[in-house]
């Protein structure tokens, strides 16, 4: 393998004549540049809003690269609906597009976008990844069939704490914000009991039920729930004194993230996360952000 | 006894007393200002201020402050530039009004564009421009109660002397009213209505709860002391009678509250229409000053 790597290494061929792939979104450009290694070139857009704000002279930029890419992961369910029409604005046969809620063949009206919480999601894109980029550059074809049966082995070890969590400690109640990591804590086997219209409503960013809210604060302040998972990356009033009450309960804290975080690649970001949710469960730990890779591990 | 058991949870839900307490301050402050505002021709301005302080408003989200002090913080900035240019005759005040609407506007979109990439507040626009009463944190009632208390007591001060003024500045001068000095105190209680309006129905609707209980308090009231009594009792009404609406409306289409923004402004556009079916029936003499100074 380390051959394989070295050979692979000397060949590389020069920048401008990779084909350029881009993921929208940081975890689907990792996943990307896990499966092309050397030979394709990756790039994101969506990544992480806490250290990378998006300056508005972004857009004839994204416009440029948009146009020159052979190949786009979007996600779909209007979560980058902006980049339909970017990619509208500038078409040409060459460019592949993955629309990851079609490659899982969910229905176009699901309701919870963040589709990379599901364990099943991302082997799925992978091997799409593979199958595109072997039409881009047959010559490695067999190099990115490896690779991405490499990452989805990668994967195990989130898989398999996933499945000791649920053997000890499924039906573990909790509340949330939003339904960021709604497929992972159903993966964990938990049971989640805020109110849908509230997660919708924190999501969309649209008017909360007094009754809602009211229920939601009734879960944290009567204990029903044994942690409260937000998101990190998004800070209003509501989300800030559903905080403020946990802090005052005693009930753990667990921040997810919607994109890659910084230096984390998808395996250790959601075993990261899974963790954060066991500290809080079995110690109560709280995780506001996730400190620097290994360092979880 | 269902309707008094669901009276008892409606008042026992946090998130409605939070919202029946800073709305109720906001609509009581929004009836007065909005009786001497609307009598002396400035529903323009008072919609402007509005719209500037939208961006104080986003501010506050993008900076995790206090919202009320957002709003009120531009909204006074705006109040006082526009006192300041002392601009009297209507069109070039309309025009000024209307380039700093613009201009704080513009800020705002800024101000949000910022808010929803750095935190991805997608809800801050809806927030901001419509209002989100339910979401109104605790922390918020003792500043707006001082902030009510303050806007009612400087509009009670100069109450008067404000009439005489829009009247005639020369009658006021002669009466040694300081003329500047009562109109910069009424522009600072009408950016402080404004951005109580601002934190409960939301800026864009604000105009509606300055303004419309006011304007039909004046179609049939008889006597200013009446008029902003009834503009009080219709803000008021319409207030609370939108969180109630709201409240209840969860349970017409099953888990799903209409927006309590929506119920408010229209009950109010209801109590206007009605003060205009009223006063077409029971005639009387218009209070409203200017309109009653131009017959002479």
């Amino acid at each position: 393998m380390a051959l394989v790597l070295l050979i692979a290494g000397c060949s590389a061929p020069q920048e401008r004549g990779r084909p350029l792939a881009i993921g929208v979104e940081s975890q689907y450009a990792d996943v990307l540049s896990q499966i092309g290694g050397p030979y394709i070139r990756v790039r994101s857009i969506l990544s992480n809003p806490n250290t990378d704000p998006h300056a508005f002279e972004a857009n004839p930029t994204v416009a440029r690269e948009v146009s020159g890419a052979a190949l786009v992961v979007i996600n779909g369910l209007g979560y980058d609906a902006w980049i339909t029409r970017i990619m509208a604005a500038s078409p040409t046969a060459r460019r592949q597009v993955i629309d990851v809620r079609r490659l899982l063949g969910r229905p176009a009206d699901t309701v919870n976008p963040h589709l990379w919480y599901d364990p099943r999601t991302m082997p799925v894109v992978a091997a799409a990844a593979a199958r595109a980029f072997s039409a881009l550059d047959p010559a490695h074809a067999v190099y990115f069939a490896t690779q991405a049966q490499r990452f989805s082995a990668s994967l195990n070890t989130w898989r398999a704490a996933l499945e000791a969590f649920r053997a000890h400690h499924g039906g573990t109640a909790v509340a949330v914000t939003e339904p960021v990591a709604n497929a992972l804590l159903r993966a964990a086997g938990c049971r989640i009991l805020t109110p849908r219209a509230l997660q919708l409503a924190v999501m969309n960013g649209t008017d909360p039920a007094p009754q809602d809210v009211a229920a939601q604060r009734a879960l944290l302040r009567d204990h029903r729930v044994q942690v409260l998972v937000y998101n990190q990356q998004v800070t209003d009033p509501l989300t800030a004194s559903f905080l403020q009450l946990a802090r005052a309960e005693h009930i753990p804290v667990v921040g997810v993230y919607e994109t890659l975080p910084q230096g984390y690649h998808y395996q250790d970001w959601m075993l990261a996360e899974l963790q954060a949710l066991r500290a809080a469960v079995t110690r109560g730990v709280s995780t506001r952000r996730l400190g620097p890779p290994g360092h979880a591990r | 006894m269902s309707v008094l058991l669901s009276a008892v949870e409606f008042l026992h839900n946090e998130p409605v007393r939070v919202a029946l307490i800073v709305g109720g301050g906001a609509a009581l402050v929004c009836a007065v200002v909005g009786v001497a505002t609307v009598m002396q021709r400035q529903s323009f301005a008072g919609h402007a201020l509005a719209d500037v302080s939208s961006a104080g408003g986003s501010a506050a989200y993008l900076l995790g402050l206090n919202p009320l002090l957002g709003f009120l913080g531009l909204a006074a900035a705006a109040a006082g530039v526009m006192e300041w240019s002392e601009i009297r005759e209507a069109r070039e005040r309309d025009l000024l009004t209307g380039v700093v609407l613009g201009a704080g506007l513009g800020l705002a979109a800024l101000l949000l564009y910022f808010a929803s990439t750095v935190h991805s507040a997608s809800g801050a626009a809806v927030a901001v421009l419509f209002g989100s009463m339910f979401t109104i944190p605790a922390a918020v009632v003792p500043l707006a109660l001082a902030v009510a208390l303050t806007a009612l007591t400087v509009s009670a001060l100069v109450h008067r002397p404000l009439l005489v003024s829009a009247l005639s500045v020369d009658l006021a001068r002669a009466q040694g009213i300081r003329v500047r000095a009562v109109s910069l105190a009424h522009a600072l209680a009408l950016a402080l209505a404004v951005s109580l309006a601002a934190m409960t129905v939301g800026a864009i609707l604000s105009t509606a709860l300055l303004i419309g209980p006011a304007a039909a308090a004046l179609r049939v009231a008889r006597r200013p002391a009446a008029a902003v009594a009834l503009a009080a009792a219709i803000g008021l009404g319409a207030t609370w009678g939108g969180i109630y609406l709201a409240y209840e409306s969860f349970y017409w289409t099953p888990g799903r509250g209409w927006p309590v923004s929506f119920f408010i402004v229209a009950l109010v556009f209801a109590a206007y229409l009605t003060a205009g079916a009223l006063a077409v029936r029971w005639p009387r003499r218009a209070v409203g000053l200017p309109s009653g100074c131009e017959a002479h």
